[in-house]
């Protein structure tokens, strides 16, 4: 499938710790029914930015492979996770790790603080993000929907702040689009909102906040059709982006007439 | 030097397959002979070296063992085939003079050990340079299965042995004649007759067993599994071992991260705790 956006659609790059993305959207690859629907999900998403966990190989030979049998590193630019890591220092653990796997720098911190709803731990968030940012990092944090967690990240040298729509696998959508607006207006580092987005109009309305990005997973691995709703949000995405360029018209409380009242007949 | 060797190795021939039916009683024999070493502590390696089978006829008998095997821990070796092994999937080959070399076993089947059958310090030196994991030194005793071919004593076990690489002592063994193939440097003995013919074979499991040395492995967590080694073992080898692609793992040995380049420079000590990590699916 090819995009419908016109050439009328001008954007810059998205550039997140001296590298240049030209897709905003970035995908997951995680909860997928088997890898080739993986595959043509993360194709149709038109991502560039695909993140991956790190876990432990399975001893016995005979069980499941990594996920670098299915996915091309040539292609898709790999974001490892710290996921399911609980304290800074299991955190840090996972990014070194995910490090010498040798693909990038890039690692999406992530620091759970509470297991029913997988929201952030900040303060263990904030001391592995600055050790890791010194030991060369580029960290991508996923953070609450919070103003000064997003600014503390900043300060701390992360290369983006990505706080989360909703959370994570929720699929509630952007639940706090005030809060997200303000992180934005606010850091000078890109923020891309991680987890929560249920469907193609939550991308949408999310990129309208004006934000740099989104990522996402189980909206789409969870789709009757991932690689459909890959595509929907593909074009949400640039949709929502493009539609926050071209700048909204303003609300008002009153009808405003979109035909001339003038020349009517009498 | 490679992690977890068997010291004790059970070698088929054509006697104990070639028969009718022979396949499916050497196949629980070999069960047999497994969880008896199994509950000793110890693994055991089962050969698969025939020529009474090819093709596909070895690889059905070269599932059947592995199928059998599996839940004891017991390795699998597949003679001169480095195809069947590679298919079934066995942990080693062995070949023989004339065989395929280390080297280009490895081509053919990159996750496996490979051992040589060697006859003489020279062949053995060889063996070693073109990268054999383990070499197998025979005959050292005379023997009922090359009755032509002159015993080389334990000699040929000194010899092989002064490489530093694993040694297992095959032709004549029997449980007696053990202690003497360990003092003479060897890391193991293989047998024929005096296991698959022996009236329990689980007995004669233990009793090869009793003499061999036992407490010299060392202990590791590796993935949070207890497993044991050879003392001295590395990094690099224990992923041979596991049949896992270094290229493909990432990993941590006592929580530091082990970098690529220092896998085969890394030995593991008794009570090490090792991560192997890849990446898996997630958001």
């Amino acid at each position: 499938m090819t995009t419908t956006l016109t050439a009328s659609f001008q954007d810059a790059p998205l550039a997140i710790g001296g590298r240049s993305f030209r897709s905003r959207l970035m995908v997951g690859t995680g909860k997928y029914r088997d890898n080739a629907t993986m595959v043509r999900a993360i194709e149709a998403s038109g991502a560039e930015i695909v993140t991956v966990a790190v876990r432990r190989v399975s001893l016995d030979r005979s069980k499941e492979e990594g996920i670098l049998h299915h996915l091309d590193p040539a292609r898709v630019f790999l974001l490892a996770n710290t996921a399911g890591c609980y304290t800074a220092e299991d955190a840090m653990r996972y990014a070194r790790l995910a490090r010498e796997a040798g693909f990038n720098e890039f690692v999406k911190l992530e620091v759970i603080g509470d297991q029913q709803t997988l929201l952030p731990d900040v303060a263990g968030l904030l001391e592995a993000a600055r050790q890791l940012v010194r030991e060369g990092f580029v960290v991508m944090a996923y953070t609450n929907e919070d103003l000064v967690t997003a600014l503390r990240l900043e300060d701390a040298g992360i290369a983006a702040v990505m706080p989360l729509a909703s959370p994570i696998g929720s699929g509630l959508g952007l639940l706090n689009p005030y809060h997200v607006r303000i992180i934005k207006s606010r850091l000078t580092v890109p923020v891309i909102v991680d987890a929560g987005v249920g469907t193609a109009s939550d991308a949408c309305v999310t990129m309208e906040q004006g934000v740099d990005g989104i990522l996402m997973n189980t909206a789409i691995a969870e789709a009757r059709d991932p690689a459909q709703m890959a595509h929907a949000m593909r074009l949400a995405t640039e949709a929502g982006r493009a539609a926050y360029l071209a700048g909204r018209m303003a609300r008002r409380e009153v009808a405003v007439p979109s035909s001339p009242e003038k020349g009517m007949l009498s | 030097m490679i992690a977890t060797l068997p010291r004790l190795h059970a070698v088929t021939d054509d006697r104990v397959l070639g028969e009718a039916g022979g396949e499916g009683r050497a196949v629980a024999a070999a069960s047999l002979m497994a969880a008896a070493a199994a509950a000793a502590g110890a693994a055991l390696a089962v050969h698969l070296r025939t020529r009474a089978l090819t093709g596909a006829g070895l690889l059905r008998a070269a599932r059947s063992f592995a199928a059998a095997l599996g839940p004891t821990g017991a390795w699998l070796v597949v003679n001169d085939r480095a195809d069947v092994a590679r298919a079934a999937p066995a942990r080693a080959v062995v070949t023989g003079r004339g065989g395929l070399s280390a080297r280009d076993v490895r081509r053919v089947a990159p996750a496996l050990l490979v051992g040589r059958s060697v006859h003489s310090g020279t062949e053995a030196r060889a063996a070693e340079a073109e990268g054999a994991d383990f070499l197998v030194a025979g005959p050292i005793y005379p023997t009922a299965s090359h009755p032509a071919t002159p015993a080389a004593g334990l000699d040929l076990v000194r010899h092989a042995a002064a490489g530093g690489g694993a040694v297992i002592a095959i032709g004549g063994l029997t449980p007696e004649r053990t202690p003497d193939v360990v003092a003479a440097g060897g890391w193991g003995v293989a047998a024929i007759r005096a296991l698959w013919d022996a009236p329990d074979p689980a007995a004669a499991v233990r009793a090869f067993l009793a003499a061999l040395p036992a407490s010299d492995a060392i202990s590791l967590l590796v993935n949070g599994e207890p497993r044991r080694a050879r003392p001295g073992t590395t990094v690099a080898e224990l992923l041979r071992d596991l049949a896992l692609d270094p290229r493909a793992v990432v990993v941590e040995h006592n929580r530091r991260v082990v970098r690529r380049d220092a896998l085969e420079a890394t030995a593991l000590a008794d009570g090490d705790a090792v991560e192997l990590v890849h990446f898996v699916g997630g958001g």
